[in-house]
């Protein structure tokens, strides 16, 4: 019985001198891709490098809230297969999730934030996403605690309501999808930081680690906040900035919170999780950076925005605050696929701060285009090309706070 | 209240008695309580520990605040002490049978468990329910009161100090005497640190104490917890409240020079039961004698060896407790008891006692050294992980350095492999479930912590930090400092939310007009910070829509009034004023006429646009700009940016703030302005899209001649002061052609009639000029400006989307903002704003669709409530589109 098995997540190994695939970056996203290349493709001898332990970026940074409610059609059409993915995952990995669809709920406090909200709840509806407009009764009515009076200096108008939405346990989509690798003897070596790549004409001949040289067929970038760094050893450029993203969470209180809150025009977001933590984050970190480290204005920034929200929680205590890096591109959607430069460099960049909810359909397709040499329609408006082609996909006009 | 008068409070609705300067866990413990709180998981019982505000064992709910250490919270009258997390009660809790059931829940079982999506849904409320460890706050429904206040502080000082034992009172008086000013930030309520429980150091203490309070360079800040060490030396301290002090506070202190002086705190050792109430922390215990007078045991066994168990020995021996043994902590096998202490068991013996004392490992309090970036490393023969590496001016003393520390126990520590030894007490993870993960695979102390729980509670890892770092050790085979720890993380320790977010409150600005408006009958609405009028309910018997259409119509056909005060204005002046904007602005300026105005519009260099507004050529050096409402700090500081280290001689004043303006707009407002002018506002002389300076009603005032709402116009700016004065002027004489004023909602019907776009309404963040229908902003033959190579591109390129026009051909039907345009169901397209128009007796509206449906004429479909409705695209204004109106 599962219950008392005590058996090994994942083991380590050595290095061998080569792999069909090798992947930079073991956070969900390169552990979706491998796990769907051994899955759905049968192409198993790959090797997971990470410089950190298993979950040190941004898997174990983000607020873990999974939804699909985009604006633009490929974004929904994308995120709503990526949740599709993340509801039958726990059966699928036989490690629970914890994926609490609790819903997941964006407040507009001006006309012209609600004409954006409706803008996604159009263009959800259109596609069959469970997603509509309610106003501040029936919000009141989901969440009791939240302020829905006149008082607050921008009083809120009305919400986006999308049920499917919710919360997960990022942690454990690292270590199921890492044990699910493990066991088609995908090798998954953390601690082992990629230094550069042997680059030959138009192809990757190997990656260099401070383990020792490897060689693949294929290289994947999935390197998040580090993505346009890794990127720049292989000699490829991407439009892509780095920067940090706070978070913090309260000592736990006793479950009252029973959604996901969302302000973009207060810059802040709040849910609570299963072990009765509240998580309020913020927007990105105006300036670039690399620095994990919280800082006390953003601090006090999310404090003053949750009590907007939530008056009566002044006196919860704040445990601890942290940051993660994310990689932005300019039009605040990713970058996926064979890079222009090289034919057997793929990324799966550019994931900002929405990286987190995409992953198993970003790893699903990324599979897909490795093993079949054709990129899947659904990835397809995220290809690396398109910056020269000038089609930018249009997330970023609902991607203030786009949690 | 006289300084010696005892005082009650009420717990579990019994008084307790309390003596001037108890704790209110030092009152409830002299009053014979035992159990504090039930713990996390087990809901074992649990009583006072560390005494210090580090374990979670005494976490209570006080006057509604939920997770109070009790153990260190002054005891106040009347405040109502309730616990937290029990099930009936702390004495008897029907969840401690889950102890029972524990081997159905090893480490990580949730993970393990209801993987099915269905099995998942059933369970999940009930796993939820018994989350969570504080009482949940009031609905809003009953949530009356407001919140306290709270404020924040800044403090400039030399030198800052942390902690107020010998080593920073004495740092205090080194920089003192160095002539520098030093804050000294200290989390008691008096000064000393341990010296204030250790009988011996008394005069020591008073001495240094004395001469620190007596010394005017030296700023005390006393109940003051330093919770983070930030960038570049920026402390945030949160200050209690406490005697002389009812508001709790943030202060952000900036020093030259940190010095640390934190001291060590004391954790646990690891053996079987020691989580049972009577099990306490050698400090612990030294802190209810030598600051209480309690005496927590009549039998004692002390845990421990060498001169600090011998020492606490005496100090329990003089106190009246009968020190039963002292027994070396590798000989303890476990303590005995059921829910309390009743006795110790050793390889040989079980010796009876109501109390063990353990002394435990003397950790360095090195967590703000550890945020700074210093570097922890383990060193043996202190038993510790000693700070290194210190960052530039932040500087260790005293204990924190670890320079008198020596091991409590041998590293990586003997242990029983238990599911009754626990390492972490905020959340019940055991030896047993360390080591468990450990054989899993969370073989690294970071996903270890992620696995268990270990180290995440609300001690932040005091307790258990250095238990887990041994267990996670000898299970490896690694050493101490292989294992590592984990990162320090702020706040620690932990701030309310109301303390951070300060006297912290949104600000409103008001136009200078905004009490004309409150007159007559305003209904407001939010812009940016912004109040602005929305419409004006002026008669209680219209509603929103018929005061709206009184208000277009005086405009149409006589004349109206807006406040347009919030319009960003900003002055451009110097040699190279006109230069600058050409850099920043699409279209031309250099080459702009003194006395005329353009329409002006600023792309990113990516080409999407970013503001748009006017710019008017007052005189050769000097222009004056308009940007939209929510713009105005992004256009200043853009400008600001891109005039750096060009050298060029340019001046950018912000002068929003200073002028009051308003917009006179309608067929007759040439009358009505003319009565209060000598300006020629002639058809030839006062030209469309012209500017000028003169006086109206008597005020210095700039003129600009343009047409937003689609009618002849002028735009009024002058000095705030005056604004209500020309405001009034203006209403009066317009008297005769019964003007109105008019609000926001009925100017956008205004310039929808006209097809004029709203950036940041109609455009978002990827617009560019060609897609929104406005080429003729670029002056692509210009020499180089922002955006300017991308607009090339963008020009050739074949669009995806373009902003239209369209007019619904179902006249009742008016789509909300945000409605999606369709195509056999599928969206192509977005309304960014329609109405109603009155001249065109139907919905007319702006809209991105995709490029190839935006022909002159295409019929398209608009969802109104969910359903098609077919409108069609319009590329002219619906309103006047030759704009003979605008130039009578």
């Amino acid at each position: 019985m599962q219950l008392f098995s005590n058996g090994q997540m994942w083991r380590s190994h050595e290095l061998k001198p080569s792999y069909d695939v090798a992947i930079v970056g073991a956070g969900v996203h390169g552990l979706a891709t491998a796990y769907y290349l051994g899955r759905l493709f049968g192409i198993r001898k790959i090797a997971l490098l990470d410089k950190g332990y298993l979950g040190y970026g941004a898997s174990g940074r983000n607020t873990a809230i999974l939804r699909s409610n985009y604006r633009t059609p490929e974004g929904v059409r994308f995120y709503n297969a990526a949740l599709k993915l993340y509801e039958g995952l726990s059966a699928e990995l036989e490690w629970n999730l914890m994926f609490s669809q609790c819903g997941h709920l964006t407040l507009g406090h001006t006309d012209t934030a609600v004409a954006g909200l409706r803008v996604r709840a159009e263009t959800n509806q259109l596609l069959g996403v469970d997603s509509r407009i309610i106003g501040p009764d029936e919000i009141q009515k989901l969440v009791p605690h939240i302020d829905c009076s006149s008082a607050p200096r921008y009083p809120i108008m009305a919400a986006l309501y999308h049920p499917p939405g919710g919360i997960i346990r990022h942690d454990a989509v690292v270590w199921g999808l890492a044990r699910a690798c493990d066991r088609m003897g995908i090798e998954i070596h953390t601690r082992t930081e990629v230094t550069g790549f042997r680059v030959s004409g138009r192809k990757v001949e190997s990656v260099i680690t401070n383990r020792g040289e490897v060689a693949a067929d294929t290289v994947v970038n999935a390197t998040a906040g580090w993505a346009s760094t890794i990127c720049k050893m292989a000699g490829v450029s991407m439009p892509i900035v780095s920067h940090p993203l706070q978070a913090c969470v309260t000592e736990p209180l006793k479950p009252f919170l029973n959604a996901v809150i969302v302000s973009a025009s207060l810059h802040v977001y709040v849910n609570q999780t299963g072990r009765g933590e509240l998580v309020i984050g913020s927007e990105i970190d105006p300036y670039q950076s690399y620095s994990m480290k919280g800082t006390l204005p953003t601090l006090e920034q999310m404090a003053s925005s949750a009590l907007e929200l939530f008056p009566q929680l002044h006196h919860i205590r704040v445990l601890r605050q942290w940051a993660g890096i994310c990689d932005m591109t300019p039009d605040f959607a990713p970058i996926i696929g064979r890079c222009e430069e090289l034919d057997n460099f793929q990324v799966d960049v550019g994931w900002g701060t929405y990286g987190f909810k995409a992953a198993p359909a970003a790893g699903r397709y990324l599979a897909e285009a490795i093993a079949t040499g054709k990129t899947p329609d659904i990835i397809a408006p995220f290809a690396p090309d398109r910056f020269r082609r000038r089609q930018l996909v249009g997330e970023k006009a609902a991607a203030a706070v786009s949690h | 209240m006289r300084a010696n008068e005892r005082f009650s409070f009420f717990f579990k609705g019994k008084l307790i008695e309390a003596r001037p300067g108890d704790s209110i866990g030092a009152a409830m413990f002299r009053a014979g309580v035992r159990v504090f709180t039930r713990s996390f998981k087990h809901h074992r019982p649990r009583g006072l520990m560390c005494v210090a505000g580090n374990c979670p064992n005494c976490l209570m709910n006080v006057d509604g605040v939920p997770s109070v250490r009790v153990c260190t919270a002054p005891a106040r009258p009347n405040v109502r002490v309730t616990p937290q997390n029990v099930f009936p009660s702390l004495d008897f809790d029907v969840l401690a049978a889950s102890q029972k059931f524990d081997w159905l829940m090893p480490v990580g079982w949730y993970y393990k468990t209801f993987t099915s999506r269905g099995a998942w849904k059933r369970v999940e409320p009930w796993i939820r329910k018994a989350a969570g460890l504080g009482e949940p706050p009031p609905a809003m429904a009953e949530f009356a009161g407001e919140a306290p206040p709270y404020e924040h502080r800044y403090i400039h000082s030399d030198v800052a100090i942390i902690g107020g034992g010998p080593a920073g009172l004495s740092a205090a008086l080194d920089a003192s005497q160095q002539g520098l000013r030093a804050v000294l930030i200290d989390d008691q309520t008096q000064l000393g640190g341990h010296l204030r429980f250790t009988p011996s150091e008394a005069e020591r203490r008073d001495r240094l104490v004395e001469k620190v309070l007596a010394d005017e360079k030296i700023e005390v800040l006393s109940r003051s917890h330093c919770f983070g060490l930030y960038e570049d030396r920026l402390l945030g301290v949160v200050q209690l409240p406490c005697e002389g002090r009812e508001i709790e506070s943030v202060a952000h202190v900036r020093a030259e020079r940190v010095v640390i002086a934190t001291g060590v705190f004391e954790a646990p050792l690891l053996f079987e039961n020691n989580d049972l109430v009577g099990v306490m922390l050698s400090s612990g215990v030294e802190r209810l004698i030598g600051l209480y007078g309690i005496v927590p045991g009549s039998r004692t066994v002390i845990v421990g060896e060498g001169p600090r168990a011998e020492r606490i020995a005496a100090l329990l021996r003089d106190a009246g407790s009968e020190v039963a043994a002292t027994v070396r902590p590798d000989q303890v096998v476990s303590a005995s008891g059921s829910g309390r202490v009743n006795g110790l068991r050793t390889a040989d013996a079980r010796i009876a006692c109501d109390l063990i004392v353990v002394c435990g490992h003397r950790v360095p309090n090195a967590g703000l050294l550890h945020q700074a970036g210093a570097g922890l490393e383990w060193t043996d023969e202190k038993g510790a992980f000693l700070p290194t590496r210190l960052p530039p001016n932040v500087e260790a003393v005293g204990d924190v350095t670890g320079d008198d520390l020596s091991p409590a126990v041998a590293a990586p520590p003997a242990y029983p492999v238990s599911k009754r030894c626990y390492t972490c007490y905020c959340e019940d993870v055991t030896t047993a479930d360390l080591s468990a993960a450990i054989g899993e695979g969370f073989n690294e102390i970071e996903t270890l912590k992620r696995y268990t729980t270990v180290s995440m509670g609300p001690c932040q890892g005091r307790m258990c930090q250095i238990s887990a770092i041994g267990v996670c050790a000898n299970e490896t085979g690694r050493s101490m400092g292989e294992t590592g720890v984990t990162t320090s993380r702020p706040p620690n320790p932990s701030v309310s939310l109301g303390a951070l977010a300060g006297g912290a409150h949104t600000p409103v600005r008001r136009s200078p007009l905004h009490h004309e408006h409150e007159a007559l009958g305003v209904v407001w609405m939010n812009m940016g910070e912004w109040k602005r009028p929305r419409y004006y309910a002026s008669d209680p018997s219209l509603g929103e829509r018929e005061c709206i259409e009184r208000e277009y119509r005086a405009v149409r056909e006589r004349a109206g009034v807006v406040d347009v005060g919030p319009l960003g204005k900003i002055e451009v002046t110097g040699r190279d004023a006109g230069r600058l904007l050409d850099k920043v602005y699409t279209h031309r300026f250099g080459n702009l006429p003194i006395g005329r105005v353009r329409y002006a519009v600023i792309c990113d260099e990516t080409g999407t646009i970013l503001d748009d507004g006017t710019i008017s050529r007052l005189a050769d050096e000097h222009y004056f700009l308009t940007t939209t409402t929510g713009n105005l700090e992004f256009v200043v500081q853009w400008l600001e940016w891109w005039l750096i280290d060009t050298g060029w001689d340019v001046h950018i004043a912000n002068v929003t703030g200073g002028r009051s303006s308003i917009n006179v707009a309608g067929p007759k407002a040439r009358e009505v302005l003319s009565a209060l002018t000598d300006i020629d506002l002639g058809t030839d002389a006062f030209k469309y899209m012209a500017c000028r300076q003169g006086e109206v009603a008597g005020v210095p005032a700039i003129l600009l001649r343009i047409g937003f709402t689609g009618e002849m116009g002028w735009e009024v700016h002058v000095p705030a002061d005056y604004g209500a004065h020309v405001w009034k002027s203006v209403l009066e004489a317009g008297r005769p052609y019964d003007i109105r004023p008019f609000g926001v909602e009925t100017q956008r019907v205004l310039r929808l009639e006209k097809k004029h776009v709203i950036i940041g309404v109609d455009t978002d963040a990827l617009s560019n000029p060609y897609e929104a229908d406005m080429p003729w902003v670029t002056k692509l033959d210009k020499p180089d400006f922002i955006g300017k190579a991308s607009l090339e591109t963008l020009q050739s390129t074949p669009a995806g989307e373009r902003l239209i026009g369209f007019t619904m051909l179902d006249a009742g039907r008016i789509p909300e903002d945000g409605a999606s345009i369709v195509r056999d169901g599928e969206p192509v397209g977005r309304v960014t704003s329609a109405r109603y128009s009155f001249v065109n007796k139907t919905g007319v509206g702006l809209g991105w669709v995709k490029a190839e449906l935006a022909q002159e004429g295409q019929e398209i479909m608009v969802r109104v409530d969910g359903e098609p409705v077919r409108a069609r695209v319009q590329h002219a204004a619906f309103y006047d589109p030759a704009g003979d109106r605008l130039r009578m």
